[in-house]
């Protein structure tokens, strides 16, 4: 019994990062993906060819590789010391973790956001030409609100998969929540950890499911 | 004074001349009916006039305004974008289809221009809403959304958005296309309404009844071109086309 508790508290620890992971890559990924849906759309075929084959690498290749990349390439690439590159009191295993997520995830969400701008009638844009707003108050007040309520239900399709996706960052050595669960279940010669582990990434894509369903309830004012 | 002036305006979509030099004017207090067969260009000149489409060739001016001109090289070019906006708070434009905006309640749709691109207050631009609201018979809907309303009060809520602005000149593209009968009649009587207050306004419509009653200028418009325009085009039409037109109705 007390090997389960002091399981749990490990674990626990390791839910930390876990959750950095977790939020830190939303809180980036999510306006950054915005940009690149814009970029995608935009009229410059140099912008839109540039954001296009950014996309398509992000899509294309694993997640993991990719954190490898934005970890290593730094010393292999420009010869920095990894060491100097820590963020205040943020290893910077930590930081790439972070930086190759929300430019991975940024490439999702801008999909699902172009499909939701470009399914925006064109008479919303022309109202609100003619009633004097301008460009960019006509994206944030007009648009914006309406594609948020059409795209939810992908978004929380990529939230989910981001929480299982945090387990990955075992590969730069980031003490998250899966690696913890790893190291005890060979100490322990149990899969007990692991199952924990399960129990917590279930409970917690059980509260974003509620949290995403009342959300998306909240927004059921108008169809 | 002219509210709007078009001259000699030419407008292609691609190698489609859907405008081929159209002259208009009106003048403040004027009822302009717009007629014609579907793809004659009633609905472009609408658009054209209201910077929706851009013009090939040709002046707009609104309340005095330039809004576009083409010099004698051939150049057009339009206003600066702070003219631009400055223009487009003189006029309004009732769509077929209403855009309303879903995510906003009936009031907010009405004052949030008022608020956010006239600074206006939201005590100002509330009083402005209600008074138009109670016009038009919509009080009681002011805190309802636009999916909650019938066609034919949706239509009264952009009508009511549009006059929000106090503009010079009010354009309606097809204002009932969308609405059965039934629904019609309620928008046909507002408009009538603003047409005894001597609203400027010009009216795209298929309901040649209504435009007979309403407008006290007519254009009869077919292949880009006006075919016939005066006070009596649909009770004495001198041309040919327009007999055959208005005989369909």
């Amino acid at each position: 019994m007390s090997s389960l508790n002091s399981t749990l508290v490990q674990l626990a620890g390791g839910l930390r990062f876990t959750l950095g992971i977790f939020f830190l890559t939303l809180l980036f990924s999510i306006p950054l993906g915005l940009l690149v849906a814009r970029g995608r759309m935009s009229k410059s075929r140099i912008i839109a060819g540039i954001v296009r084959v950014y996309i398509s690498i992000m899509r294309g290749t694993p997640l993991m590789l990719q954190l490898l990349l934005v970890y290593f390439g730094p010393y292999y690439v420009f010869g920095f010391k990894l060491s100097d590159l820590d963020v205040g009191p943020f290893k910077y295993r930590f930081v790439a973790t972070i930086i190759g997520f929300s430019l991975n995830y940024a490439a999702y969400f801008a999909e699902i956001f172009r499909g939701g701008i470009q399914s925006m009638p064109e008479g919303q844009y022309e109202a609100a030409q003619i009633l004097g707003f301008t460009r960019m108050q006509t994206f944030f007040r007009i648009i914006l609100p309406q594609v948020v309520k059409r795209v939810l239900p992908s978004i929380t399709n990529e939230v989910i998969t981001l929480v299982k996706d945090t387990s990955l960052a075992q590969v730069l050595a980031v003490t998250e929540m899966f690696t913890m669960a790893k190291n005890l279940a060979s100490a322990q010669v149990s899969v007990i950890p692991f199952i924990v582990a399960g129990v917590f990434y279930y409970v917690m894509n059980g509260i974003i499911e509620i949290v995403m369903n009342r959300a998306e309830k909240s927004m059921n004012y108008y169809s | 004074m002219s509210v709007l002036e078009m001259r000699n305006i030419h407008k292609s979509f691609g190698s489609l001349e859907v405008l081929k030099g159209i002259d208009l004017t009106v003048e403040k207090g004027q009822v302009v009916g717009i007629i014609g067969p579907s793809g004659g260009g009633k609905s472009t000149l609408l658009r054209c006039a209201t910077t929706l489409e851009m013009i090939d060739k040709g002046d707009i001016k609104i309340s005095g305004q330039t809004l576009v001109t083409t010099s004698n090289s051939g150049l057009t070019q339009y206003a600066d974008r702070k003219t631009l906006q400055q223009i487009r708070g003189r006029f309004g434009l009732v769509f077929q289809n209403f855009n309303l905006f879903p995510h906003f309640s009936v009031r907010r749709n009405i004052t949030e221009s008022l608020v956010v691109v006239h600074k206006k207050s939201r005590d100002e631009a509330n009083e402005i809403c209600d008074n138009l609201l109670r016009k038009l018979g919509m009080l009681e809907k002011a805190d309802a959304y636009p999916c909650s309303l019938s066609g034919g009060q949706q239509q009264r809520v952009s009508i009511a958005r549009a006059l929000a602005l106090n503009p010079d000149i009010l354009f309606f593209d097809e204002p009932t296309s969308a609405l059965d009968p039934e629904l019609t009649s309620g928008v046909l009587k507002v408009i009538r309404e603003l047409a005894k207050e001597h609203m400027t306004m010009v009216i795209v419509t298929h309901e040649m009844a209504f435009a007979r009653d309403v407008a006290d200028h007519i254009v009869f418009m077919d292949g880009g071109v006006i075919v016939e325009q005066g006070s009596e085009v649909i009770s004495n039409p001198r041309q040919e086309r327009t007999r055959e037109f208005l005989a369909g109705y």
